[in-house]
């Protein structure tokens, strides 16, 4: 099996994490790739994701059949599209649940789609067993531990099992906090090539961006890379 | 030869979901590669024939020609099991139909495997119903199927009159289908396919559909219950013999 596209989940069972900014990084770096993106917003309330790219972002719930019928249908399509799923801390456990009852990541196998979910690690317990159960339900997908340094340095990423060879732990770096008023004020996108200019950046302020950008962008491609080991470990082992 | 199986499925009411029930037994019966017919009740139009056209047909259980073609041909049919869907209000006097030809009689020198499905509905009624279809069935695999799956209130009975009941009936066994999303049961009854089908994606004839990957999520999970219910009563073993079954296993 070769994977032709993934769906990406950004997901914490907690709230203001970093997964809309997440979700933001990773729909904007793979656009960056030239790839086609369709990112979807899982959040009660304010819809962040969704101001921020409103070309790429559709508002998804999982609350009713309808709206579970537009997401996994959508998510599982082999549309040519690589997706991002924003889920926000509300939604967390009726998502997974859900998948794992219709077999989501079985599906999206056999559809040569690759289901990724970036956990953004937190040291409260909840998180710790949130994690446990998504490894033992979903062993067919790559969960990846993330650590948002933003919140602070991760004594507790021990407690966050790595799954599998090559598993690391992935990390969104510090940004400095004069830098973040710049990029959380919609509209801005990081994969405008004249970056958030638009907003008035100053040169410095913009060439910090981009370096923080650029360790972001390498992170993912790896993590891009890493997915793609995965697959061609499993078929070498299937075949002998 | 082996035995023939005979499984009634009926209830006292309609609307309780006995042709579902005789749905899953069929799509449970082809899933363990035991060839099955079935016999649909509701003359002149059948509901169980449209989901299941190649082993379905309609009869009217009360004519003796159609008595005939079901239980003279028990023996000869290449089908192993035989399911009928009784027509609400028939159970009893079907029941009593197979008593005055003495297919009751054959069941119980075990000739014949019979087994009869009741489906429970949510009223009193069917619970009377329960003493007087068990009196006619002596020793039969008598099993009481709780239908949830259009949301009948079971919870409202009152646990001590239905155990009154259940227990005048021995070794009763008591069989629960889960509810099934609404809209998931409502697809597949546009699509007028057995359950596996939709599961599978496929339509009647076999070919490639275009079914809601959630939909039949929720389908195949729900399936999967029922037959973890039928595992659970071991209605493989009932309908094949256990010499058969290890044969199978050996071959397959």
């Amino acid at each position: 099996m070769s994977f032709r596209n993934s769906v990406t989940i950004a997901a914490s069972p907690r709230p203001r994490v970093g997964k809309t900014l997440l979700a933001r990084l990773l729909t904007d770096f793979y656009r960056q790739e030239g790839r086609s993106v369709a990112a979807f917003d899982l959040n009660f309330g304010e819809r962040t994701l969704t101001q921020f790219l409103p070309e790429y972002a559709t508002v998804a719930t999982v609350r009713d059949i309808g709206g579970q019928m537009a997401l996994f249908d959508r998510l599982v399509a082999d549309d040519g599209t690589t997706k991002v799923v924003d889920l926000g801390h509300e939604s967390f456990e009726s998502f997974f649940a859900l998948a794992h009852q219709i077999g989501f990541v079985d599906e999206s196998r056999r559809r040569s789609i690759a289901v990724a979910i970036l956990f953004i690690i937190t040291p409260d317990q909840t998180s710790i067993e949130a994690y446990r159960k998504l490894r033992d339900r979903f062993a067919q997908a790559t969960l990846t531990p993330l650590h948002n340094e933003m919140l602070g340095p991760a004594q507790h990423r021990g407690k966050y099992s790595l799954a599998g060879s090559g598993q690391v732990l992935m990390r969104i770096p510090v940004l400095a906090p004069g830098l973040r008023k710049y990029i959380e004020t919609p509209p801005f996108s990081f994969a405008d090539s004249n970056m958030g200019n638009a907003v008035g950046i100053p040169l410095d302020a913009h060439i910090e961006l981009q370096r923080w950008l650029r360790r972001i962008y390498l992170e993912f491609r790896e993590f891009d890379l890493r997915i793609l080991l995965a697959d061609l470990q499993s078929s070498m082992r299937l075949k002998s | 030869m082996a035995r023939p199986a005979v499984i009634l499925v009926g209830a006292d009411k309609g609307g309780v979901g006995k042709t579902t029930v005789a749905r899953t037994l069929i799509d449970y019966f082809g899933a363990h590669q035991t060839p099955t017919r079935a016999f649909d009740t509701e003359a002149p139009r059948g509901t169980l024939k449209r989901f299941h056209p190649e082993v379905t047909e309609v009869v009217d259980v009360s004519s003796v020609a159609d008595q005939m073609k079901i239980f003279d041909t028990l023996g000869s049919a290449d089908a192993k099991v035989t399911v009928i869907d009784v027509r609400a209000g028939l159970l009893s006097s079907t029941l009593q139909a197979l008593g005055e030809i003495g297919f009751i009689e054959s069941a119980k020198k075990g000739q014949i495997t019979f087994a009869v499905f009741h489906i429970l509905g949510p009223s009193i009624a069917s619970l009377e119903e329960i003493a007087e279809t068990a009196r006619v069935i002596g020793d039969a695999n008598y099993f009481l199927v709780k239908n949830f799956i259009n949301n009948t209130t079971f919870f409202e009975w009152d646990p001590s009159t239905y155990n009154s009941y259940f227990k005048k009936i021995k070794g009763a066994e008591e069989i629960t289908i889960p509810k099934l999303n609404e809209m998931a049961y409502e697809q597949v009854e546009v699509a007028s396919v057995p359950f596996v089908s939709f599961v599978g994606n496929k339509g009647a004839r076999g070919e490639a559909a275009n079914n809601s990957f959630v939909l039949r999520g929720y389908v195949r999970h729900w399936l999967g219950n029922v037959w973890s219910e039928y595992d659970r009563v071991k209605l493989v073993d009932m309908v094949s013999p256990k010499i058969e079954s290890n044969v199978r296993q050996v071959a397959g």
